[in-house]
């Protein structure tokens, strides 16, 4: 009983504590902040000056990782049977295109084919496809810190950074850099759990599906998700929060109410769990 | 005489869409993002760079025949009457628009059907330096053949599209051939003639 008060009291404080770190900045006064915009325009700036290229020619290719790694799947796949059986055919088919190296190469079925096998495969083949996708995002996440950490943020201390303030840089900075916007709500239960939601998710705007999208429709959308998943692992690893004590999981959700409509009619929610 | 008026004309439609129409996102994100794609086929290949160049090709085909879409509904041009036109819009508002930049098309065939664009800076394979095993096989940027064949596969010009040269292989600059195989014709539906 009297542990559990103690306890209670603890988290009190705790609380108190909170409030007076982030009660501090604003009452140090103007001059802070005037400095701090200064800084702010600054990185803009700076950002703005920085090469650019087509927002649709990297979404193209984010997009096209799903159907890749589905042939590199089946590739593999089919490399393993051939192994097994008399697939001697396909080997010497690679090597007469050797031969005549300007002569365009195989080419993988189209990508809409390829995004239906993939719903169509089993969990195993599933499976292996997303880890596949995972990783891509790792790198990605590992690399991206590394780009923001370089921009002179004035927001950013990697320093003294908490497992929150971690969440904020991801919602606020990491979604700008990839999709030009910030995660629209962030929930947390403060106990190592949050919910980034996304309710313009970009990779997937483009896609057209009827107004209600149909369950099977939305399964096969799937899998887009899941490089951004990689990507907010990667992110975590590389501030140092170990790949193994962390969970993200992608899922829908409805839009809110007021929010216009949009293309695709649901809402992304990636639900991250992190070990302390 | 029309001609040089005409090719301005590209290169301001080119910048103009550019700077006023296209939402823009980081080149060096671009660039790592496509980094991790190919480091992931490497290890998926075990270093198989000739698989990894046929997938990352495939990848860009199937990208082209999508990307030629919003290029067509970007900028509203035309159908080109011959490959020197087609050069032009390739270098002066293809790659502008997506890639910004303008590659130098140099080395015409006589008979005007391959050329070679010269890539000066490529945000693909910026910062990029290939382990050795890679750099005998390995077409870093392949995709942009895939892209290009794909593209312009769309527009009814069957191409061959390779690369020739690349600074990651140490050669002294990156040029990317297309050659025309064949124009493809306009299906008519049949019994409408």
């Amino acid at each position: 009983m009297v542990r559990t008060k103690e306890d209670l009291n603890q988290s009190i404080k705790k609380m108190n504590r909170i409030n007076a770190a982030s009660n501090t900045p604003t009452a140090v006064g103007t001059q802070e902040t005037t400095e701090q915009q200064k800084l702010q325009h600054q990185l803009q700036i700076f950002q703005n000056s920085l090469p650019k290229v087509s927002q649709t020619a990297y979404m193209l290719l984010l997009n096209e990782c799903v159907p890749l790694s589905m042939a590199v799947e089946k590739k593999r796949g089919d490399r393993a049977l051939n192994l097994v059986g008399n697939g001697d055919d396909e080997v010497s088919q690679t090597e007469g295109k050797l031969e005549g190296v300007h002569l365009s190469p195989p080419l993988d079925p189209p990508s809409n084919q390829l995004c239906r096998e993939l719903y169509e495969a089993d969990e195993e083949k599933h499976n292996r496809v997303l880890d596949r996708l995972r990783n891509i995002g790792f790198e990605i996440g590992n690399k991206v810190t590394e780009l923001l950490v370089f921009s002179n943020n004035p927001n950013l201390h990697f320093k003294d950074m908490d497992l929150l303030s971690v969440m904020k840089f991801i919602c606020r900075d990491v979604w700008r850099q990839m999709f030009n916007k910030q995660v629209d709500n962030l929930k947390t239960n403060h106990r190592g759990t949050f919910y980034l939601f996304d309710y313009d998710y970009k990779p997937i705007q483009t896609f057209a599906l009827d107004s209600e999208s149909s369950a099977k429709e939305l399964q096969m959308v799937k899998p887009f998700l899941e490089i951004t998943v990689g990507v907010i692992k990667g992110v975590l690893a590389s501030i140092g929060h170990a790949p193994e004590n962390v969970v993200c999981l992608a899922s829908y959700v409805d839009r809110p109410e007021e929010k216009p409509r949009s293309s695709f009619t649901k809402g992304v929610s990636f639900h991250v769990q992190v070990t302390m | 005489m029309s001609t040089p008026t005409q090719s301005k004309s590209l290169k301001t439609i080119g910048e103009d869409t550019w700077k006023n129409k296209t939402e823009k996102v980081n080149a060096e994100l671009f660039t790592l993002t496509y980094g991790a794609i190919v480091s992931q086929l490497c290890a998926d290949y075990d270093r198989d760079f000739q698989k990894v160049n046929n997938h990352l090709f495939s990848m860009g085909y199937n990208i082209g025949v999508r990307l030629i879409e919003d290029f067509l509904a970007r900028t509203a041009l035309p159908r080109c009457e011959n490959m020197v036109k087609t050069s032009e819009m390739i270098s002066k508002c293809a790659f502008k628009i997506f890639l910004n930049m303008t590659p130098q098309v140099t080395n015409w065939s006589t008979e005007k059907d391959a050329f070679s664009l010269m890539l000066e800076e490529n945000p693909l394979s910026d910062f990029v330096e290939l382990p050795v095993d890679a750099m005998k096989q390995l077409w870093y940027s392949n995709v942009l053949c895939g892209v290009l064949k794909g593209a312009l596969e769309m527009v009814q010009l069957d191409c061959d599209v390779w690369f020739i040269s690349d600074i990651l292989k140490g050669d002294s600059q990156t040029e990317l051939r297309i050659k025309l195989n064949k124009v493809l014709k306009d299906e008519v539906p049949i019994g409408e003639d």
